[in-house]
């Protein structure tokens, strides 16, 4: 078994590039006062970027070729905040990647996630 | 107001997309850890995987060309579940939604030119502690009609 560490930093920009990358405008993603609206502490990052995150990282355990990725699957179950650091650790046992991500106050942002290589 | 069940099953589709090189990059872009996607005109990008921006690395890849980042796919095979959340029919209030569980099944990389087709059902709707559940899976071809992937997207409605 194999463990690398990745750490990655929601700046308050970061919702607003993954906005127009993805096509996802989610007023929620993207605007403070919306995102209070909902109920939630703020604009929030969308979970498909954090996963995005994971899945970058799965890659990496995996060796470094993204077609080598055949299935992800992930649980949200913390939002992301603007300026929360995301520390992914990634344990690797054969092609099977558990992944763990937590937030800077020990919170699970994912739960249940899993890469598998092919 | 709980979702009704009675919408199991319904599809729709197909949603077709064209996956552009540029795009790729601005996704590569956005996932990566470069602070603000302006610098990438100043400096090198590191941290950027070269098979997602750089057409000579992905030429000597073992793709071929320039693939999109996995979750690329969000661009287009996003599009049945979109349509399920907004669906007049279903009313689901979207200002209480958020994303809960998402699955991939990857099978061919996204390449710059693609024309991708979707098609998506709902497979599931239940309720788990006062909150909906929706539940979309999605599969995209390309068009050379191979599967490029398989997702199952996890809508919950709080109420």
């Amino acid at each position: 078994m194999s463990e690398t560490v990745v750490k990655r930093e929601c700046d308050r920009f970061r919702p607003i590039y993954y906005a127009a990358a993805s096509g996802d405008f989610n007023p929620i993603h993207i605007d403070k006062e919306m995102g209070q609206m909902a109920g939630l502490p703020g604009n929030i990052l969308h979970g498909m970027c954090t996963m995005a995150w994971a899945v970058e990282a799965a890659i990496d355990a995996l060796g470094g070729d993204p077609g080598d990725l055949a299935r992800v699957k992930v649980r949200f179950s913390k939002p992301v905040k603007i300026d929360d650091t995301v520390t992914l650790t990634l344990k690797r046992e054969g092609k099977r990647v558990e992944i763990a991500a937590v937030n800077q106050d020990g919170e699970d942002v994912l739960k249940n996630a899993v890469a598998e290589g092919r | 107001m709980a979702l009704d069940p009675k919408f199991v099953g319904r599809s729709y589709g197909p949603y077709t997309y064209q996956a552009g090189l540029e795009k790729i990059r601005e996704f590569a872009v956005a996932i990566s850890t470069l602070p603000l996607p302006y610098e990438l005109a100043r400096q090198e990008p590191a941290g950027l995987r070269p098979v997602y921006h750089d057409e000579a690395a992905g030429k000597a890849s073992r793709h071929g060309s320039v693939i999109a980042p996995p979750t690329f796919c969000v661009n287009f095979a996003i599009a049945p579940f979109l349509r399920a959340v907004l669906d007049p029919a279903l009313g689901v209030d979207v200002g209480m939604l958020l994303h809960g569980e998402q699955e991939f099944v990857f099978h061919a990389p996204v390449r710059p030119g693609d024309t991708i087709t979707t098609n998506g059902k709902i497979d599931a709707i239940y309720e788990k502690a006062q909150k909906d559940f929706l539940v979309v899976s999605t599969d995209s071809v390309n068009q050379l009609g191979r599967p490029v992937v398989h997702a199952v997207w996890t809508a919950v409605i709080r109420r």
